[in-house]
């Protein structure tokens, strides 16, 4: 067996190098390869996340994207579903840094006139089993629970704010602050909505 | 000590997080589920094996003064390799462990094992007692995060044995982590004297 | 002879007291409270006290008598002091499940598994308080009104502690005058007709067993002044720098679980220091914790955290507050 490489400096270099280059080249292989089912895989999600909150469409909403900057750092995208070239809704990623924990992000669908068809929440730090709910409280559909739904509702004409605060939906048991959060988040999502809505329209006319 | 010996040492004898405490920042951080742990487990055993197969050959040509240099390069490659195949592949399990997979590289059981067990030994019993570490890692988290889940939500691999109102939150939260735990050890340590 | 030299460490002639005597002078002082819990709060408050009892002795007994072997220990009376004082953490329509789950951790995981009474490191009650409102937020935090022997449990009106409607309120951005507003007078605090768990909702009763125990010479003064007294001075240093976001010192006093933690809780002997001037540390860390947490944290009451949070503190504390030895240099 041989010995031990001396620790010499032209030997540590040397084998450092070596080490590095061949671990570069396996990582820019594996790179290369991984590269399109990762992009894949992402387009998947989004686009999963879109068809979970709009109606059936057969156009490819990603391609059709467009994006509006409400402050300095922070971007609402616009997702416009369409079936055979006609609009039948629209998915927005919309957030609020209002959450208990930060930002909440969430994929909201809205029907042309502004009727929520579905939502989904994408990402989210709020306390598991309070505001964490959110995700299947405002989607109920046991009738008793009515007033805890947003689903099939207007933001332009129910109040999206907390019963607590006086508004038309009920706050989730406990947690009020990712309550509001999540109206906060929607209410961002619509009011941008029917701003550009109205943009587009003039713009395709 | 033969080569099965140094396979199922790993397992319970030796086992990395019940026995020797080793590698403890993922098994609190990410055994909120069981399917979390056992991803996570087997995520560190290919690394395990990986570097330490690597690990194994090339020590000789390594000079002392360079080698946790090196070895930390190596280990890095593999868990690059694994971060990226499973971004591909189960992008949801990925997106859950988040943070925790490029952690992998300064788990003290996958450098512990390079120090300790690969650079002075030869290729095949290297590669075995990576798999045993890495499989007595993976039944650790897996074992640890069935407990928290179950205690937690109810549920254990996603199918539900009871009533999520019944669940006790802090178990998937960190303080559960730690108390989960501690009865594991409590449990195990209890078995083996028995 | 010369006399002096017999101080040492233990009392050699034996006064009387014993660990029994000490428990049951505890629990005669919460009598008031407790008393004064079932007048507001009805059945609901007298199920769950019972049920906190009996699960805690129930736990107590089994896991000594069947898991570590040894000698029930039940007659001490430090189980029904646990379970009377987990009851006072817990709201009146709190499930029995979730109060049998709260006793199992508070005896099991922070009494039994350090090796029972003795060598606790966390006050019981208040590891099985803490393990619940983490656990079940939902239920800890829904306090039923208190309406005496009407209080409705079934469709449960709920009702907001002071502090909780402080919190929520600020986060919104209202003024702390307009919430004020909404709050019961101090002296309704005081005398105990506000939301709350059951031993936090009457501060008169609560003060009574404090005279009673210090008369009795159960515990020092040392704990629980130092405990009210910081809390009083940090919270009024706060509300004199900015009044319009915090609260005042007989609001932070009066409401939610102080005067209950500085009085029963911190006092607890097996998890607070030794010597006076550890007790008098301890306290102050108490209270400015409590402060901190409830001004500043995430969630309205901090007194459980804070106290546990020094009871980790107490092994240091005990280290570095040693009274000299007679006799020895000072360096």
């Amino acid at each position: 067996m041989a010995g031990k490489k001396e620790s010499t400096f032209i030997n540590m270099v040397l084998v450092l190098f070596i080490i590095t280059l061949i671990s570069g080249v396996a990582l820019g292989g594996f790179y290369e390869l991984t590269k399109e089912p990762i992009a894949a895989a992402k387009l998947a999600k989004k686009l999963n996340a879109i068809k979970e909150v709009v109606p059936e469409f057969n156009n490819n909403p990603s391609d059709e994207v467009y994006k509006v900057g409400i402050n300095a750092t922070d971007t609402l995208e616009f997702y416009p579903a369409k079936m055979d070239n006609k609009l039948v809704g629209t998915a927005v990623k919309t957030f609020t840094n209002k959450g208990f924990a930060g930002y909440i992000w969430v994929m909201v669908g809205f029907l042309p006139d502004g009727t929520i068809n579905n939502y989904s929440i994408l990402d989210h730090k709020e306390t598991p089993g309070l505001g964490s709910k959110m995700g299947a409280w405002f989607k109920q559909t046991d009738p008793a629970k009515e007033k805890s739904s947003v689903i099939n509702k207007n933001p332009g004409k129910t109040k999206f704010i907390v019963s607590k605060d006086g508004g038309d939906i009920d706050a989730i048991t406990a947690a009020t602050i990712s309550s509001r959060a999540f109206m906060d988040a929607i209410q961002t999502g619509y009011n941008e909505y029917i701003k550009n809505k109205t943009k587009e329209d003039i713009s395709h006319e | 000590m033969n080569n099965l010996q140094t396979f199922t040492k790993g397992l319970i004898k030796e086992n990395p997080i019940f026995v020797l405490l080793l590698g403890m920042c993922p098994t609190l951080g990410v055994t909120s589920s069981a399917i979390n742990g056992l991803g996570m487990g087997l995520a560190t055993c290919f690394v395990l094996i990986m570097s330490n197969m690597v690990i194994s050959m090339v020590s000789n040509q390594i000079p002392d003064k360079v080698k946790i240099p090196s070895f930390i390069v190596i280990i890095a490659t593999f868990v690059t390799v694994i971060s990226f195949l499973m971004e591909a592949y189960t992008p949801a399990l990925h997106a859950q462990l988040g943070v925790f997979i490029p952690l992998i590289v300064v788990n003290c059981i996958v450098l512990g094992r390079a120090e300790a067990f690969a650079s002075k030994n030869k290729v095949i019993p290297s590669i075995l007692d990576g798999a045993g570490m890495g499989l007595g890692f993976s039944i650790a988290l897996t074992l640890l995060g069935s407990v928290r889940e179950l205690l937690g939500s109810g549920k254990v691999f996603g199918i539900t044995l009871f009533n999520d109102t019944y669940g006790m939150l802090i178990f998937v939260l960190a303080p559960g982590a730690f108390i989960a735990l501690g009865y594991l050890i409590a449990i195990i340590n209890r078995i083996k004297k028995a | 002879m010369n006399t002096k030299v017999l101080v040492a460490p233990s009392p050699h002639i034996h006064s009387g007291d014993s660990i029994q005597k000490n428990m049951y002078g505890v629990v005669f002082a919460m009598l008031p409270a407790l008393l004064l819990s079932f007048y507001y709060f009805g059945l609901g408050s007298i199920i769950v006290t019972l049920t906190a009892v009996a699960s805690c002795y129930f736990f107590e007994f089994s896991i000594q008598k069947y898991l570590l072997k040894v000698e029930p220990t039940i007659n001490d009376g430090s189980a029904l002091i646990t379970g009377i004082l987990l009851a006072f953490n817990m709201p009146a329509n709190l499930p029995i499940w979730i109060i049998i789950i709260g006793a199992l951790v508070a005896i099991g995981i922070g009494k039994m598994t350090y090796g029972g009474l003795g060598n606790n490191l966390f006050n019981p009650a208040l590891v099985g308080r803490v393990f619940l409102l983490i656990s079940f937020p939902v239920q800890m935090t829904s306090w039923p009104k208190a309406l005496g022997f009407n209080t409705s449990y079934i469709d449960a009106e709920t009702a907001a502690t002071p502090l909780a409607i402080i919190k929520e309120g600020l986060n919104k951005g209202d003024s702390l005058t307009d919430l004020m507003a909404q709050l019961p007078s101090k002296m309704d605090m005081f005398l105990g007709s506000t939301g709350g768990s059951l031993g936090e909702v009457a501060g008169a009763a609560l003060v009574l067993g404090l005279i009673y125990m210090l008369v009795k010479k159960i515990i020092s003064w040392h704990i629980p002044v130092a405990i009210i007294a910081t809390v009083a001075i940090f919270s009024g240093i706060l509300n004199m720098a900015n009044p319009e976001a915090y609260a005042g010192p007989a609001f932070h006093i009066l409401s939610g679980g102080l005067l209950l933690g500085a009085i029963f809780m911190a006092t607890d002997y097996v998890t607070s220091p030794m010597s006076n001037k550890g007790k008098l540390i301890y306290g102050i860390g108490i209270g400015l914790l409590t402060v901190v947490i409830r001004v500043f944290g995430a969630y309205p009451e901090g007194v459980s955290f804070a106290i546990l949070i020094m009871n980790a503190f107490v092994p240091l504390i005990n280290i570095s507050s040693k009274p000299k030895r007679f006799g020895e240099k000072r360096k």
